[in-house]
């Protein structure tokens, strides 16, 4: 246990221009490495330990997520220079709020001005090509955070190669039940007759129309000729009124067809069939959409659990990795490893399914 | 820390927004930031830049790279793919090596602790544990084929079970809910309850036998009417283990997770469309009642016997706050991964020869 204000020596050497240069040579060349085997397309972090850090460094709790900032700004750094898609970051739960006033008004005082630092370089974060979004409960943050928060969104909103998701009072169990509840106003609204999703090459009132031609044709025939078996001595007049009978009829008959189809139509047809929801409608509905499925989960400080994060994601094939180290400690040097084993696993993983695909075949 | 590799200055800037005493500029930061930001990016085309015009100067210089650049680049490149061969074969001698000592030690363990089929030695390990999970969760794969494990098919899944059931009845845990990704079991649910109960039967004996049931989510709940209680005698003996103990099995499988999530959406719209609910009124206190009572509780435990954690499908509602357990490398199920679940959910460090 060494604490933050000891080793002055090491900390001068550490910091001393060669080595710092050496390190970030050392890190770009590792990172570069690094992108020549697969790389998971979407991780996600809980940042968790940054309260404890500060306990066992005996600073301020504040202090502490502001190391903690730091440690995700390195991360931040190596993922997108590897190749990583998206970031997802559990920022702030809304559990959070029930800690004391101080520190939430803290974070949200450091989410402020770190962000509004990060507006005034609109230049330098195209360069990362990374868009932030923010995933939450917006209505539960302060109307200038949000202000802050709004402005960085905008500004990188064109940013398509990599994103930045920010967890901010968020927890999955609030994601899945606004993703149901959507759900379940869009296939609870009444759907206009004009706006129906399903565009199909017919026109249902053409083919009505040809029903009705159809029957126009076919009857009179029909009439006529058991009119001309019938009686050989054809009168105009009532062969006139049969005809314009079964014209009637038939015309009739078609209508009130078509007018039974038409309510049926707007009864019915209105809503959008419930039984088409499928997993995907629910994914689509969630606040990571259109993100590629979460690849890899790391939860720092040695704590083995969820916590409300990310359910709905990580449920399926994710890799989830839990550490020891705490997050302001987080860097590089423990993601490396982490890094390294998934591309370990994610190659055995082709090769059973390689090897499982020749038994097949054998 | 030597280890970010960031300057002093640059530590202190990013700090505190302060160099030499005086507060930084937009522009002081960008031009400390220069060394740290990555290369422009190479694909021009990206519809994505062309709207900053600054960057778009530089790229143009940067079209024309001169040949020491390129050959640069390429040696760069080369450097990179040797350095990570290099990299990924060592880590796989490391992991093969971690591999092998952990499956060494495991079995050491598993030679030290063993439970020798009878509850008594279970209770032993686990009485002392201050906190036990109320309902204790576990995955378990289906094998295909054997891979020298003994576990194939769906007899060895059966045995996994009745092994899992025995120690969590053996602990005294009431609640346990077995998670397999298919759902076989939950075709044969009969004949698990009559496999699991001649297990506790093995474990405990005929008389202090606890009671069993088992079943799964939309299925009828399988527990055969009880042998006439034998209270009188047990209560004369001990008064401690008077009260008949129970177990309940749960399983669990993909079904009950997404699919039971979607279905309870299309019920609810179903019901919106028909006018007897609003969408305001879907709140995550409805949901979790539902869930609650059409697959499971939350469970406190969950564990794993898997090398690595890939939850595989597992009811997501559910896994809120539930502690995730498992060995690394761990292959197969063992009695060991479970007593280091309990004892990880305790906080309590295993000792080992006591």
């Amino acid at each position: 246990m060494d604490s933050l204000h000891n080793s002055r020596i090491r900390k001068w050497f550490a910091e001393s221009p060669p080595v710092t240069w050496g390190v970030r040579q050392l890190r770009e060349l590792l990172i570069g490495a690094l992108k020549q085997g697969p790389i998971p397309q979407h991780v996600a972090f809980v940042m968790d330990g940054n309260r404890r850090f500060a306990r066992d460094h005996h600073i301020e709790t504040v202090e502490g997520h502001n190391l903690g900032f730091e440690a995700l700004a390195r991360i931040l750094e190596v993922c997108y220079k590897t190749g990583v898609k998206v970031v997802t970051i559990y920022a702030f739960s809304i559990e959070n709020f029930k800690r004391s006033k101080h520190e939430v008004d803290a974070l949200m005082k450091m989410a402020k001005v770190k962000l509004e630092q990060l507006s005034e370089h609109g230049a330098l974060l195209d360069r990362y090509g990374a868009s932030i979004r923010i995933l939450g409960q917006r209505n539960l943050v302060k109307p200038d955070v949000l202000a802050a928060v709004d402005k960085a969104v905008a500004m990188t909103a064109h940013n398509k190669r990599a994103i930045l998701n920010v967890c901010f009072p968020y927890t999955s169990r609030d994601e899945i039940t606004s993703a149901v509840r959507t759900t379940v106003e869009t296939y609870s609204t009444p759907l206009g007759s004009q706006s129906l999703p399903l565009k199909r090459p017919f026109s249902e009132t053409h083919i009505t129309q040809h029903i009705r031609q159809q029957m126009l044709n076919t009857v009179p025939e029909e009439v006529s000729e058991q009119m001309a078996s019938r009686s050989a001595s054809p009168s105009s007049p009532k062969e006139n009124g049969h005809s314009a009978e079964g014209e009637h009829s038939s015309a009739a008959s078609t209508a009130i067809n078509s007018s039974d189809k038409d309510e049926s139509n707007s009864a019915l047809a209105s809503f959008r069939d419930p039984e088409s929801i499928t997993a995907e409608t629910l994914t689509d509905h969630m606040l990571t959409a259109g993100a590629p499925p979460l690849d890899l989960l790391v939860r720092t400080s040695g704590v083995q659990r969820l916590s409300d994060f990310m359910l709905w994601q990580c449920h399926e094939k994710t890799s989830i990795v839990f550490l020891e180290c705490l997050w302001p400690e987080f860097d590089l040097w423990q993601f490396l490893p982490v890094l390294i084993e998934w591309q370990w696993q994610r190659r055995k993983l082709h090769e059973q399914e390689r090897g499982r695909s020749r038994h097949i075949v054998l | 820390m030597a280890s970010t590799g960031v300057g002093l200055k640059e530590t202190t800037a990013f700090r505190r927004g302060i160099v030499n005493g005086k507060q930084l500029t937009a522009k002081d930061r960008e031009a400390l930031m220069q060394a740290y930001l990555p290369l422009e990016p190479a694909d021009s085309s990206d519809p994505s830049r062309s709207s900053s015009p600054a960057p778009r100067k530089k790229q143009n210089m940067r079209t024309k790279p001169t040949p020491t650049k390129r050959k640069v680049g390429i040696v760069r490149n080369a450097l990179h793919v040797v350095i990570y061969v290099v990299v990924s074969f060592l880590f796989s001698v490391f992991f093969r090596f971690r591999r092998s000592w952990r499956l060494v030690t495991s079995k050491i363990v598993s030679l030290l602790k063993y439970h020798h089929r009878t509850p008594e030695f279970i209770q032993r390990d686990t009485k002392h544990l201050e906190r036990l999970p109320q309902h204790l969760s576990v995955i378990l794969d289906f094998h295909e084929s054997d891979e020298d494990l003994g576990n194939a098919g769906l007899e060895g899944l059966v045995n996994d079970v009745c092994e899992i059931a025995a120690w969590t009845a053996s602990a005294g845990i009431p609640f346990l809910s077995v998670y397999e990704r298919t759902g076989k079991l939950k075709n044969y649910i009969q004949q698990t309850h009559s496999s699991i109960s001649q297990t506790l039967e093995a474990y405990f004996g005929p008389r202090r036998k606890p009671s069993l049931s088992v079943r799964a989510p939309h299925l009828q709940s399988y527990s055969p009417p009880l042998t006439p209680p034998t209270r009188p005698v047990s209560s004369d003996s001990n008064g401690a283990s008077a009260e008949p103990q129970h177990l309940t099995v749960l399983l669990l499988s993909a079904e009950d997770g997404r699919d039971t999530m979607i279905d309870l959406t299309k019920t609810l719209s179903d019901m919106a469309q028909n006018g007897t609910l609003h969408p305001e009124q879907v709140n995550s206190n409805l949901i979790d009642a539902e869930l609650r009572e059409a697959v499971c509780t939350d469970p406190d435990l969950l564990v794993l016997f898997s090398p690595t954690v890939v939850l595989n499908g597992y009811p997501p509602w559910q896994l809120r706050l539930t502690e995730i357990f498992h060995l690394p490398d761990n292959k197969g199920v063992n009695y060991q991964v479970f007593l280091r679940s309990l004892y990880n959910y305790a906080k309590v460090e295993m000792r080992l020869g006591r």
